[in-house]
């Protein structure tokens, strides 16, 4: 009997204790690691050791983060809290990412009034300051996150996208307001991304046109080329549950294939499909080269003289080559990196069509446009 | 640090389990004593020299009472040390507290001084405080080992969120402890059972307060789950970490006091405050209430040393005046129970449960407010005096989100889970099927956990603000 028991106490010692010995030394003799793809982000590295840093703690607050960062099996320990939170607690969402028929979305509720207002201040402030008294013709267009389509009727917190735009289109009154929310279905999305699909976009893109008031290649003009790997989206990654890929497709045409991009801060021009990116992580950024504060798009083969500026984000990447067919040049600016005052520096503005085209969720959380 | 963290588990805890016995017996303290220092200053840095200077005034003052014992000085030297031990938990804890009160009645804008709060001082000095009124008393005898001193006031398991510990509890276990099978399986299954409870239940329950304290979409509903959810927290934070001590505790050959038994299922009031934070209660029992005269005193004297002890208590968690009045509420609470309800309350079987969970449960929202008219609108809120809509979108996706977790943590916060596994193991089936399945779950339970800080999730322990 005592022997029995003294064999319970020493499993009940042993098991944990393999445990802690052996994923301690993994912890310590592990090759560093350099970058989480599913997080798409750097990992924190040993940090450097002097008396200032141990003096002022911060040699310890990155140690905590290059333990965490670090840590063996660590995707695969992330994906096992995403499991234990999704059938052991029944969390309809893991890290704010939820599923509904294979398609992830983020929960973005509820809406932040302030954010939207901040967004039409900023854009009315754009006008303003660059627009007013000359000859452009100026747009609005929101594009719809997948809540739009996912998150009511499935019981999950949903913004109110009718105070959404209202929001919007009361703080820009010179703008004119191009309703893409009836072009666009849930299925016309990646399943782990955020983003929409380029090759599902064509009437969504052909109605941002028609408002602007040109015509642009329809789907005859494309074929359709799929990137060689698999596609996992930034939801698969935030979520860390166990996903399968998307394909990511994109349109090729004489007017792409033939298209120069020139990228202000690298000064250096290049094609529309950056192939070099379908490698990275994300590989989104295959469309325009990824996040690029200004970009200029120029068709050799238009035939009009016709110009078009997008402040946009990361959904015009893919978008705006289906618009260059429509014009000589298209614009492409991004308020996340840089500041509207220096706008001014790079373009002068005459006769364009400006397009202010963002999403639902950067809206929401709108204060990392500058 | 902490000890729901990768720093601690993966790093700290095998280096020093591995250096405390691999040294022979009379290096395990000094291991035990660098460990811990190293564990305080990783978070504190250089206030790890005011914990070991309030560790030189208790060891002067123990050493120079046993001195003059009987004589005056030994009197002196008893208020003295008192009143800088007291006198740093004051400064470092309360200055800003006092000047913010001064400013508001003279209408002076003397300048806060943003004094910085070092982690468990209020801990640490209650237990050396616990050290000298012993030797002042002539209860236990005077420490001469200054290492073993300081070993006890800084032991890494209990530092900065107790159970506290008193001098009396571990004075022979300093000089001589055992190490055993059988308490090195408990100190582990005690440990990792406090871990999950922290990391699994407290740290959820946490990220939806969080949630609840930012949203813009109230309602009476989701005033009431933050409402429950921050009692099931704070307990499951707490008691956690206390389950985490007491498993290390054993580890290291120590036998530390139980610091809860199942509060949320009192019968009352005084109930609840016997079985939670016992150690606290026990503290000032012994070295406030009983020395003010405790029962034995007449009825007006009684209400007054109630009510000092109750004012303590709620200043002794923080300072504000939520707490404060956190404190003095119990202390009417307990008056009434004592004095109107002469005991009857205990003998209800339903509805002084739910007197018990609705006390509690305001009492904790007050306790968690930032302000007090913070605490209104939540409380105010809860009963539909704050113009908010009975349900929200926000407050019933939480509730369908939160709702296992709930449940689970409602059932874990009863003697329930153990009563089961009590029965199980008793019989011959069960018992041979936990043979099998304690150390698996054990082993899961920690991997678990680990996945859950690799992930790097809501981690702060409440208590560490006191």
């Amino acid at each position: 009997m005592e022997n029995k028991e003294k064999i319970k106490q020493l499993a009940a010692v042993l098991t944990p204790a393999l445990i802690l010995v052996a994923l301690t030394l993994f912890c310590w003799f592990k090759p560093h690691t350099d970058i989480s793809v599913s997080e798409r982000r750097e990992l924190a590295s040993f940090p450097q050791a002097s008396y200032a840093a141990v003096a002022d703690g911060t040699f310890m607050e990155q140690f905590e983060l290059y333990a965490e960062d670090q840590f063996p099996l660590r995707e695969t320990f992330r994906t096992g809290k995403a499991l234990s939170g999704r059938y052991l607690f029944a969390r309809p969402d893991i890290n704010g990412i939820y599923s509904v028929n294979g398609y992830s979305a983020a929960i973005l509720a509820p809406l932040d009034e302030k954010s939207l207002e901040h967004a039409a201040g900023l854009f009315e402030n754009l006008y303003e300051e660059y627009l007013s008294g000359t000859d452009v013709h100026v747009y609005l267009s929101v594009i719809p996150d997948k809540g739009y389509f996912l998150a009511q009727e499935n019981g999950y917190p949903s913004l109110d996208y009718g105070e959404l735009v209202r929001i919007l289109r009361d703080g820009t009154p010179h703008m004119s307001y191009i309703d893409l929310f009836g072009e666009l279905s849930v299925s016309d999305y990646y399943r782990t991304d955020t983003h929409w699909r380029q090759e599902k976009i064509l009437d969504a893109v052909g109605k941002l046109a028609q408002g602007m008031g040109v015509s642009v290649d329809g789907a005859d003009a494309y074929r359709e080329v799929i990137a060689d790997r698999d596609f996992y989206g930034v939801y698969a990654g935030q979520s860390a549950l166990p996903t399968k890929p998307d394909r990511l497709v994109y349109l090729v045409s004489s007017v792409t294939e033939q298209a120069l991009v020139y990228n202000y801060e690298t000064e250096q021009t290049g094609s529309v499909y950056d192939l070099k990116k379908a490698n990275d992580p994300d590989m989104y950024d295959l469309f325009l080269s990824g996040p690029v504060r200004l970009l200029r798009i120029e068709n050799p083969l238009a035939e009009t003289d016709r110009e078009l500026v997008i402040f946009r984000d990361s959904f015009s990447s893919s978008a705006a080559p289906l618009l260059i067919s429509g014009y000589k040049t298209v614009t492409l600016v991004d308020l996340r990196y840089i500041r509207s005052y220096e706008i001014g520096d790079w373009i002068d503005f005459d006769r364009q069509d400006v397009l202010f085209l963002f999403n639902t969720a950067l809206l929401n959380g709108s204060w990392s446009l500058k | 640090m902490v000890f729901s963290s990768i720093t601690f588990l993966f790093y700290f805890l095998p280096v020093t389990l591995f250096l405390y016995f691999v040294v022979p017996k009379r290096f395990k303290n000094p291991v035990l004593l660098a460990a811990s220092l190293v564990f305080y200053a990783w978070g504190e840095k250089w206030l790890v020299l005011l914990l070991l200077l309030s560790v030189a005034i208790g060891y002067a003052a123990g050493m120079l009472m046993d001195r003059w014992r009987g004589k005056a000085a030994a009197r002196a030297v008893f208020v003295i040390s008192t009143v800088l031990l007291l006198g740093f938990l004051v400064y470092y804890k309360y200055t800003d507290f006092f000047i913010a009160n001064f400013n508001a009645v003279t209408g002076l804008d003397v300048r806060l001084l943003g004094i910085a709060l070092p982690i468990g001082i209020s801990f640490y000095t209650f237990q050396i405080l616990s050290y000298t009124i012993d030797v002042y008393r002539g209860n236990v005898p005077v420490q001469r080992n200054p290492f073993r001193l300081a070993t006890y006031v800084t032991l890494f398991p209990q530092l900065i969120a107790g159970p506290i510990v008193r001098y009396s509890t571990v004075a022979e276990q300093l000089a001589e402890r055992t190490h055993t099978l059988e308490k090195a399986a408990y100190g582990v299954s005690r440990f990792i059972a406090g871990l999950g409870k922290k990391i699994l239940l407290a740290n959820q329950l946490g990220e939806i307060c969080s949630r609840f304290k930012e949203t813009a979409d109230g309602s009476v509903l989701y005033c009431w789950i933050y409402a429950i959810v921050f009692t099931l927290q704070i307990y499951f934070d707490f008691s956690a970490y206390s389950d985490m001590a007491i498993g290390l505790g054993k580890l290291f050959g120590f036998d530390f006091p139980e610091n809860f038994n199942y509060p949320l299922t009192a019968a009352s009031v005084s109930d609840f405050w016997r079985r939670w934070h016992m150690t606290l209660s026990s503290w000032f029992r012994d070295y406030v209430y009983i020395p003010m005269g405790g029962n034995r005193v007449p009825a007006a004297r009684l209400v007054l040393n109630i009510m000092v002890v109750w004012l303590l208590t709620g200043f002794w968690h923080g300072a504000s005046w939520n707490f404060i009045i956190w404190g003095v509420l119990y202390g009417l609470l307990l008056l009434a129970e004592r004095f109107l309800f002469k005991g009857r309350i205990e003998k209800l079987h339903v509805v002084n449960h739910i007197y018990v969970i609705l006390t509690v449960v305001l009492g904790f929202v007050l306790f968690d407010a930032a302000s007090l008219p913070e605490a209104g609108r939540v409380i105010g809120g809860m009963f539909g005096f704050c113009d908010l809509p009975a349900v929200s979108q926000e407050g019933l996706y939480v509730l369908r989100s939160g709702a296992v977790l709930i449940c689970l943590s409602i059932l874990g916060a009863t003697p329930l889970p153990k009563r089961l596994y009590e029965k199980l193991s008793m019989t011959k089936a069960g018992g041979a099927i936990l043979a099998v399945a304690k150390p698996v779950a054990l082993g899961a339970l920690l991997l678990l956990c680990t996945a859950y800080l690799v992930d790097g999730s809501y981690n702060p322990f409440l208590y560490f603000r006191f």
